[in-house]
């Protein structure tokens, strides 16, 4: 701790010694007199730094290692810090059972708006040569000649008819201008205690998301995150308004965090005026970031967040200088259906750990081991413990206390958890998107020609229930042609290394898409996948895809994946039949011609021939032939009369479709019943496919 | 006597030659040149051979009639053949065309009458296509399908068949023949690829109940014929004997072909190219007077038509020099039973009774066929090779069961040139003539 201010200090001492008292700058003279110590001490400093333990703050480790938390760059930076404070949000209004009401405001800062914003005078750059992105002479030259031929290439283009290429973006040399941008979040959830604000956000891993239930986050590292990512990029301090349900204040609080002692530093936290009874938190951070590169990240995280969460309303905006770059997206709420508040549930016996076992010891309140086993798992009941201990030995019995277990006796403990057969945990604890809201998210934000949904029963990976809810989609507006694939994770959009992605991997190599009449280069296909448990085993150090290596999982995707083909499969069939219907006279209409000029050539080359060579036919077709010789039949009577033939059989096939598919042809129109004003006692009656709510 | 000179001058020039050409003898070499000893004078093979063209002449009739009386008892036992097969014949263009003629007008009627119209086409599907061990060939059962013009499925069919019966209506009207490319080519838009007007050809052919030659379409030359025959060609004389290398290239049109005659011994029937050009360049048929003849591969209707009308006026032996792989043994079963295409036609187009001669999978060993001549079977050959072996026809002969049975398990095939590694011109000096002397065709 404070080791550079212990050196300095040293050194200074030392210096003080050794040379006289040369009024000299401060600096100038430190560094000198510090290299004289060191070649005098260099063996005492040597094995002084040697022996020397240094202790890291968790904050400063993630501030080293920012990647971890998808602070890579200061564009994904950006987007990390956008989804971390919607994510929050989120959970937030959920815990409270309000539907969530989201306003993101990202606000693109100037340099020259940032220095005024921390009192920085503009400085003029007055040594030109000095800087990174200076052009020498040379490379102008270089540049010109390249810029000319470009254009001479685009005017040859232009004129032989050909598609005009962008020009390439002039990228400046060197690291570019640093970008800076306001992100703001307001949310109408829980709030925060006015006093716990500042220990909530200017601390790392502190939380109120810990313990055993399907969250979002997870480790109490995102809004931090983003503290730690302003303070590095900025120096600026994170702004706070909260204010809890029923609270005649609103809680004001300026911020940051000492990373080294991972303790928050309060610049102001005072109490103002809460006219309108708000409730929620509002939190503004000023951070580094690049929205050229990320800005459709961004866009389609919301647009994604929008499916899986029909039941907030997101208002996203986008706010610089240049007012054609601005933005203003609504994400309307479509149903007032929320999942329910995750419940926290209890260690299933397989899924835990030796240190998670002295843990649990350590918190529990219960006296003795069979009340231990029966109370701080799932699935043991009373004679299962029984069992159990009576399997562990004769140095374990019922009353043992638990708190006086040796550490060889919970290692045998930990072992018999590991081979004893326990049934699975159940999926009650989890609350998955639902198919209802899978299936209204995906049209709301789509508008897809045919949707599907699935959810799965749940199933269960190393003691963690999970399940699968599956959606695909075909057609709509702004999907592209192929595979478009949404990933939720705890119901959050997965965006980043979708290569490796289970989701991914099974939508591109385990479906046939061919088999269920889908065109997997041709169609907009539509394809969500959202898995929720408690626990997602992901995959690499950002919480960004789950491996493809674990088949428990892979199978209930496939098989969620397969059960929304099929059922898909039927209706594009019908839409094929009806295309069919619709193409029928134009392809019969089509080789009329042809069959009326082949009959009537031959009829002419029989009618030609002289009556005593030819063969005697019927009176009929003598007759027919007597008209074909005085042209009362001729080509133009077999086109009519097979037009209208095939306008008859036309019609007949139509009438037989219509039996058949029943009369739904009418145009259709989209419905959207608002929820009622005011409020009422519902009793909901659910179902996959829809919510029957009854008010009595 | 003579024997015993010829040898010793054989053996003498054998020694002399491996011992000038090749100082390193191999075996297989060697022994392929020892075999030229055990030829007799061709004197006594012509023996063998005349007596097997006259056994062939004499019981020939017999045979025939007897086949084809069991044919017919086979068919008549089945009351009506058309009633269950159908079986096309040659008709004059004259009953073809009022044939047409009443398609025609029927389907005029109903189209004036406002149905539309629909012609019942013969299914010549596959599962369609059954083989008859009585007739030793494949026939095409009696199952009608209807092609109605107001129909997505079938509307282009109906139209491409109007199309066709209307001008095959107009060639023989005017008496005159076109092939198959011309008959495309007079409605290029409408036909698309020349497949489809040949598939649709077929279908005619089927509907009116007569060969494709009686609709005077015929396809281009394909097969060539060599040898001790001559024939009229439209009336002017063909010396196959005069015809230098190439030989003379088959009539498409087999009505055209009159007067044949020959005294040759036998047919021998060549799947390539290649081999033809050897046995006619060394003048095979003067050694051993014979009709040679290739149809280059899988076998047109005009080659399988001019076999049959050779084997039946001049009742003579028919062998087949084929590759020893599965594709060679398919070639040989098109000769003999019919391509399934083709089925409606099968009674005028097949030659039963021809003999395989070689290559066949035992002489490889036999003929000690060097290693780097053979050829390992690719998957698509062994299952071409066990497909056959479930075939009815290959069946019935004992010994081609036996030959594909050492094909498949030695999993080797040669072509005919792989005897050409004994030297170029063996085939003709010494494998060809040693076979004809030992009888030695299944």
């Amino acid at each position: 701790m404070d080791d550079d201010a212990g050196d300095g200090a040293a050194s200074g001492g030392t210096k003080r010694k050794v040379t006289a008292a040369s009024s000299s700058a401060a600096a100038k003279g430190k560094a000198a007199g510090k290299g004289k110590a060191a070649s005098k001490a260099s063996a005492l400093a040597t094995a002084k730094e040697s022996s020397l333990l240094k202790q890291k703050s968790p904050a400063e480790f993630f501030a080293e290692n920012k990647n971890i938390a998808g602070f890579d760059n200061p564009g994904k930076s950006l987007y990390t810090t956008m989804r971390e404070l919607v994510e929050n949000a989120l959970d937030s209004a959920e815990s409270i059972s309000e539907l969530p009401d989201i306003e993101i405001i990202i606000e693109e800062i100037t340099k020259s708006k940032f220095n005024t914003m921390i009192g920085l005078v503009d400085r003029q750059r007055i040594d030109e040569e000095l800087y990174d992105d200076f052009e020498s002479a040379k490379a102008r030259e270089k540049r010109l000649a390249k810029e000319a031929r470009f254009q001479e290439t685009q005017a040859k283009n232009a004129a032989l008819g050909k598609k005009v290429k962008e020009a390439p973006a002039a990228r400046g040399k060197g690291r570019g201008e640093a970008a800076f941008f306001r992100v703001t979040c307001k949310d109408n959830g829980r709030g925060m205690p006015h006093d716990d604000i500042p220990n909530m956000l200017g601390r790392v891993l502190s939380g109120t998301k810990y313990g055993l239930r399907q969250t979002r986050g997870k480790f109490g590292l995102g809004a931090k995150m983003a503290l730690i990512w302003s303070k590095m990029s900025t120096g600026l301090p994170i702004e706070i308004k909260s204010s809890m349900k029923g609270q005649n204040f609103i809680s004001f609080c300026l911020l940051d965090i000492d990373i080294h002692k991972n303790v928050p530093h309060v610049h102001l936290h005072e109490k103002r005026e809460n006219k309108d009874r708000w409730h929620g938190a509002e939190l503004q951070v000023i951070i580094e970031g690049n929205w050229t590169t990320h800005r459709s990240k961004i866009l389609h995280y919301m647009r994604q967040m929008a499916v899986i969460t029909p039941y907030a309303q997101f208002l996203f905006r986008f706010l610089s200088d240049s007012p054609d770059k601005n933005l203003t997206i609504q994400f309307a709420r479509r149903t007032d259906v929320m999942p329910p508040i995750p419940l926290q549930t209890k260690h299933h016996p397989s899924a835990v750990d030796l240190l998670l076992i002295k843990r649990l010891i350590s918190e529990t309140t219960k006296q003795n081991l069979l009340q231990f086993l029966q109370h701080e798992f799932v699935n043991i009941s009373k004679s299962h413990a029984e069992r159990l201990i009576g399997e562990m030995g004769p140095d374990f019995s019922a009353k043992t206390t638990v708190k006086s277990l040796t550490s060889q006796q919970l290692v045998r403990i930990h072992q018999l958890f590991r081979q004893a057969k326990f049934d699975d945990p159940s999926g009650n604890c989890l609350s998955p998107a639902g198919e209802y809201n899978l299936r209204l998210g995906i049209i709301k934000e789509l508008h897809p020609d045919l949707v599907a949904t699935h959810a799965s029963s749940p199933q269960v990976f190393e003691g963690h229930p999970f399940i699968v809810e599956a959606g695909i989609s075909i057609g709509g507006k702004d999907v592209k042609h192929g595979l478009n694939i949404f990933r939720y994770a705890n119901r959050i959009p997965l965006l980043f290394e979708q290569g490796a992605d289970v989701i991914t991997r099974t939508a591109l190599k385990r479906i046939n898409w061919s088999s269920y009449k889908i065109n997997q280069q041709q169609d907009k296909i539509g394809v969500f996948v959202s898995i929720v448990s408690t626990k997602i085993p992901f995959k690499g150090t950002g919480k960004e895809y789950i491996g493809d290596d674990i088949t428990e999982i892979a199978s209930a995707v496939q098989s969620a994946l397969k059960q929304c083909c099929l059922q898909l499969k039927s209706k594009i069939v019908k839409k094929l039949q009806a295309r069919e219907r619709q193409d029928r006279k134009r392809n019969l209409n089509r080789y009329i011609p042809d069959v009326a000029r082949a009959i009537m050539e031959t009829l002419g080359e029989i009618a030609d021939e002289s009556p005593p060579k030819r063969p005697r036919y019927d009176k009929e077709d003598e007759e027919l032939l007597e008209k074909v010789n005085s042209e009362e039949v001729t080509e133009m009577t077999f086109r009519d009369c097979l037009t209208q033939h095939v306008e008859q059989v036309d019609y007949e096939m139509a009438l037989e479709y219509a039996m058949q598919s029943g009369v739904s042809e009418e145009p259709r129109e989209a419905l959207y019943l608002n929820s009622l004003e005011g409020s009422y006692k519902f009793i909901d009656f659910q179902s996959p496919v829809f919510v029957f709510r009854f008010i009595p | 006597m003579s024997e015993k000179k010829r040898r010793g001058g054989a053996g003498a020039g054998a020694a002399s030659g491996s011992a000038s050409k090749k100082p390193r003898v191999s075996t297989a070499a060697s022994y392929a040149e020892s075999l030229r000893s055990k030829l007799r004078p061709d004197a006594s093979i012509l023996a063998t051979l005349r007596s097997l063209a006259s056994a062939c002449s004499k019981s020939k009739p017999a045979g025939s009639s007897s086949s084809s009386s069991s044919a017919s008892k086979a068919l008549a036992a089945e009351d009506d053949p058309a009633a269950s097969y159908i079986v096309v014949a040659d008709q004059d263009s004259a009953s073809v065309t009022s044939r047409i003629n009443r398609l025609v007008l029927a389907a005029a009627r109903s189209i004036l009458s406002g149905r539309g119209f629909s012609f019942a086409v013969p299914s010549r599907a596959a599962s369609n296509q059954v083989y008859l061990p009585d007739l030793d060939r494949i026939v095409l059962v009696r199952r009608e399908s209807a092609r109605p013009f107001a129909n997505v499925a079938t509307a282009r069919k109906a139209t491409i068949t109007a199309r066709v019966l209307s001008l095959v209506h107009a060639v023989l009207r005017r008496g005159i023949h076109v092939t198959k490319r011309d008959l495309f080519y007079t409605d290029v838009k409408l036909f698309g690829d020349q497949a489809q007007s040949d598939a649709v050809l077929d279908d005619v052919s089927c509907m009116l109940g007569c060969t494709r030659s009686s609709l005077h379409v015929v396809a281009s030359e394909k097969g060539v014929v060599v040898g001790r025959l001559t024939f009229a060609d439209d009336g002017d004389r063909i010396d196959c004997t005069r015809m230098g290398v190439g030989g003379k290239a088959i009539p498409p049109n087999i009505d055209r072909v009159s007067g044949i005659e020959s005294d040759a011994l036998f047919i021998l029937l060549v799947e390539k190219d290649a081999a033809f050009m050897r046995l006619a360049e060394d003048r095979f048929y003067n050694r051993f007077p014979c009709i040679i003849l290739t149809a280059k591969g899988q076998p047109d209707v005009a080659t399988r038509l001019f076999l049959r009308r050779l084997k039946v006026e001049l009742k003579l032996p028919v062998l087949a020099l084929v590759d020893s792989d599965p594709y060679g043994l398919k070639i040989l079963s098109v000769y003999m039973c019919g391509s399934k295409n083709m089925s409606y036609d099968s009674a005028n187009l097949t030659t039963p009774d021809i003999k395989w001669l070689g290559v066949r999978p035992s002489d490889l060993d036999k003929y000690r066929v060097p290693e780097q001549c053979r050829l390992p079977m690719t998957d698509h050959d062994i299952k071409v090779g066990k497909e056959l072996l479930e075939e009815d026809f290959v069946k019935q002969n004992e010994g081609w069961v036996k030959e594909l049975e050492t094909m498949l398990r030695t999993r080797q095939k040669a072509e005919i040139q792989a005897l050409s590694s004994f030297g170029f011109q063996y085939l003709t000096e010494v494998y060809l003539p040693l076979k004809l002397q030992q009888q030695d065709w299944i």
